[in-house]
């Protein structure tokens, strides 16, 4: 009964995602991008190593390396969605928090025999999928063009779905928190949004370590730079991974992780406690 | 006794915060209700605005947490999700999502409260028909009536064959004909040992239909007994005085009420055939008459009553002439009078 139900609420919120045409939005915004390398760009290979590029028909000049010119491209895509992309999927997302909890819904919820944890779980995952899906259909579409097109298939791009659903999920915590307190759709957006806009200053670390004159501001620098999501740090891993470089450190991840943790067992804890 | 909804001292105490440095005001919704609803009855919540209603509604869905108490459906700690399996509930000012069709919508609740997909395939039709909304399946709810909403906010309530009904205001925004409808849907499932708790405005309505009512002011409940006994009030009053022993323990047993004071003896009779077959009596035994008076209690006179009496005691909007009070009908429980519901 119990995955009947979850199925049910994963379901509700993917059916609310299409009626508010949240999925259609991102799906067409991933659809036109495809659509852009699928049509617009043309590249000629010769030999497997020099390259034409033209766009729109004119020609843009000989590419000395095929690879380097994929792993451009790529390194754009996966910019464009964890900046771009990532901020559509939470102005999108926003929303489906506080509806659930409009008065005259949510009882109705409530009185059904599903625990309120399952509950809010059943929409973040809901949420969580769709965007998933988006991402997949995006990053896959991309790399299936580009294969196709140059016979490279380089498998480091495919990092950018993990990263990129990753750092959603954590800010996707977020706004569940921000929504069962404030029930507030611009309010879930802005906080989400701010990490993102605050995380590349605070990576600066090294450089505010030189400017902050006592040790005190640079501790809470510190504190805050490891207390926040590190969206700067991991998208700068998938960028360097996607170069064929290392991804580097992992810290970036599980201190991110702890961070959405730490935020959606408290939205949980929150929305198990209040009154409707 | 076998009972479908318990509560024990049940309280809900909101803090309103006042800003700035003040302690925050306490407002007791719901202040120690003890109530106990027979499984398979018909049983009407009724009190004015703000009488805690909707909170005590709430309380039993686990929407709103108890401030103190507990209740309990079927003897299971309404908290426990799995205690709400048994429970089919239709919210007063509902907001069903506009996206979902008609069979979207049952389909989604009935999934949550644990109907296999087969079942569900067999049931939706049947309900659709059965609430009069056969042919409008696939229909976006956006673009049904209030009317039809509510037909189909029904139809989930009992799409899972629940043994509890809880309703808050179910036939708000039907016309006269689907008032009906729903009425006789409502009994026919009460026959069948199904238990309905209606939360409603209209008196008449919870008059008609439920065997047992609760009234409820300022969060406490002030009056609760069936509905026959609580409107026995409507027919015939006798008064007389010196009445024999013997005489009086005959008409007893004929009336439907009997109140003594000042030495004189209230009857109240159902019919004018028993108010003239008592007078022909008393005046055999030559007991003098005070007065024949017919009279008409209903539900809401009893509604009325109550509350005015509840708030002459409570001290909050009392009125210059209270109305006169009938002696408590048989069979109804008339409550301690409160404190005030309010605390700071």
């Amino acid at each position: 009964m119990n995955a009947r139900a979850t199925l049910a609420l994963l379901a509700d919120t993917f059916r609310e995602a299409l009626a508010r045409k949240i999925f259609w939005g991102l799906f067409g915004l991933s659809a036109l991008l495809i659509a852009f390398f699928l049509f617009v760009m043309k590249i000629d290979v010769v030999a497997g190593a020099t390259a034409t590029v033209s766009l729109f028909g004119r020609n843009a000049g000989p590419v000395a390396d095929v690879h380097r010119l994929i792993q451009g491209v790529y390194g754009f895509v996966a910019v464009f969605l964890y900046t771009w992309g990532m901020f559509l999927a939470v102005f999108a997302s926003a929303g489906l928090i506080p509806s659930l909890l409009e008065p005259g819904r949510i009882e109705l919820l409530l009185s059904k025999p599903v625990s309120r944890i399952r509950i809010l779980l059943g929409r973040y995952l809901g949420n969580l999928l769709v965007v998933g899906a988006n991402t997949i259909f995006l990053v896959l579409g991309v790399w299936t063009i580009f294969g196709w097109k140059t016979g490279l298939w380089p498998v480091s791009f495919l990092i950018a779905i993990p990263t990129t659903v990753f750092i959603f999920s954590v800010l996707l915590a977020v706004v569940a928190l921000v929504g069962v307190l404030w029930e507030s759709t611009a309010l879930a957006v802005m906080v989400p949004v701010a990490l993102m806009i605050v995380s590349p200053i605070l990576a600066q670390e090294k450089i505010a370590r030189k400017l902050l004159s006592s040790e005190w501001s640079r501790n809470l620098w510190k504190a805050l730079y490891l207390s926040t999501p590190r969206v700067f740090d991991v998208g700068f891993s998938t960028l360097a991974t996607i170069r064929d470089r290392s991804f580097g450190s992992l810290e970036p991840l599980w201190t991110s992780a702890a961070f959405g943790l730490v935020m959606l067992t408290t939205a949980l804890i929150v929305f198990a406690r209040r009154d409707f | 006794m076998d009972v479908s909804i318990e509560t024990e001292n049940l309280t809900k105490i909101f803090r309103v915060r006042r800003f700035p440095y003040l302690a925050p005001r306490e407002i007791a919704a719901v202040d120690r209700i003890s109530l106990a609803v027979p499984r398979g009855t018909s049983f009407g919540l009724l009190g004015p605005n703000g009488a805690g209603k909707t909170t005590f509604v709430k309380m039993l869905l686990s929407a709103v947490h108890p401030t103190a108490g507990i209740a309990r459906i079927f003897g299971r700690d309404a908290r426990i999700p799995e205690a709400r399996r048994a429970v089919g509930y239709l919210p007063e000012n509902h907001r069903f999502p506009t996206y979902f069709t008609g069979y979207g919508m049952l389909d989604f609740y009935a999934a949550l409260s644990g109907v296999p997909a087969s079942e569900r395939r067999r049931r939706i039709p049947e309900m659709l028909e059965r609430v009069g909304l056969a042919g409008w399946d696939a229909m976006r709810i956006g673009k049904y009536s209030k009317g039809m909403l509510q037909r189909l906010g029904l139809a989930q309530a009992m799409l899972h064959t629940p043994d509890l009904l809880i309703l808050d205001e179910p036939s708000d925004g039907v016309d006269p004909v689907g008032r009906r409808h729903i009425r006789e849907i409502l009994s026919e499932l009460e026959q069948r040992g199904t238990t309905i708790f209606l939360n409603s405005h209209l008196l008449v309505e919870v008059e008609l239909f439920c065997r047992e009512v609760a009234i409820l002011h300022r969060g406490r409940v002030a009056l609760t007994g069936e509905v026959k006994a609580l409107t026995a009030g409507k027919g015939y009053r006798l008064t007389a005085s010196d009445v024999p022993d013997r005489l009086r323990e005959t008409l007893t047993a004929r009336a439907s009420a009997v109140a003594a004071k000042n030495g004189h003896v209230d009857f109240q009779f159902p019919d004018r055939d028993e108010a003239n077959s008592a007078l022909d009596l008393l005046r055999a035994e030559r007991c003098p008459i005070e007065s024949l008076t017919q009279t008409t209690s209903t539900l809401e006179d009893v509604f009325v009553r109550t509350v005015e009496a509840h708030r002459a005691a409570t001290g909050v909007g009392q009125t210059a002439h209270e109305p006169a009070l009938p002696a408590p009908p048989a069979g109804s429980v008339v409550r301690d009078l409160p404190e005030a519901g309010a605390k700071s």
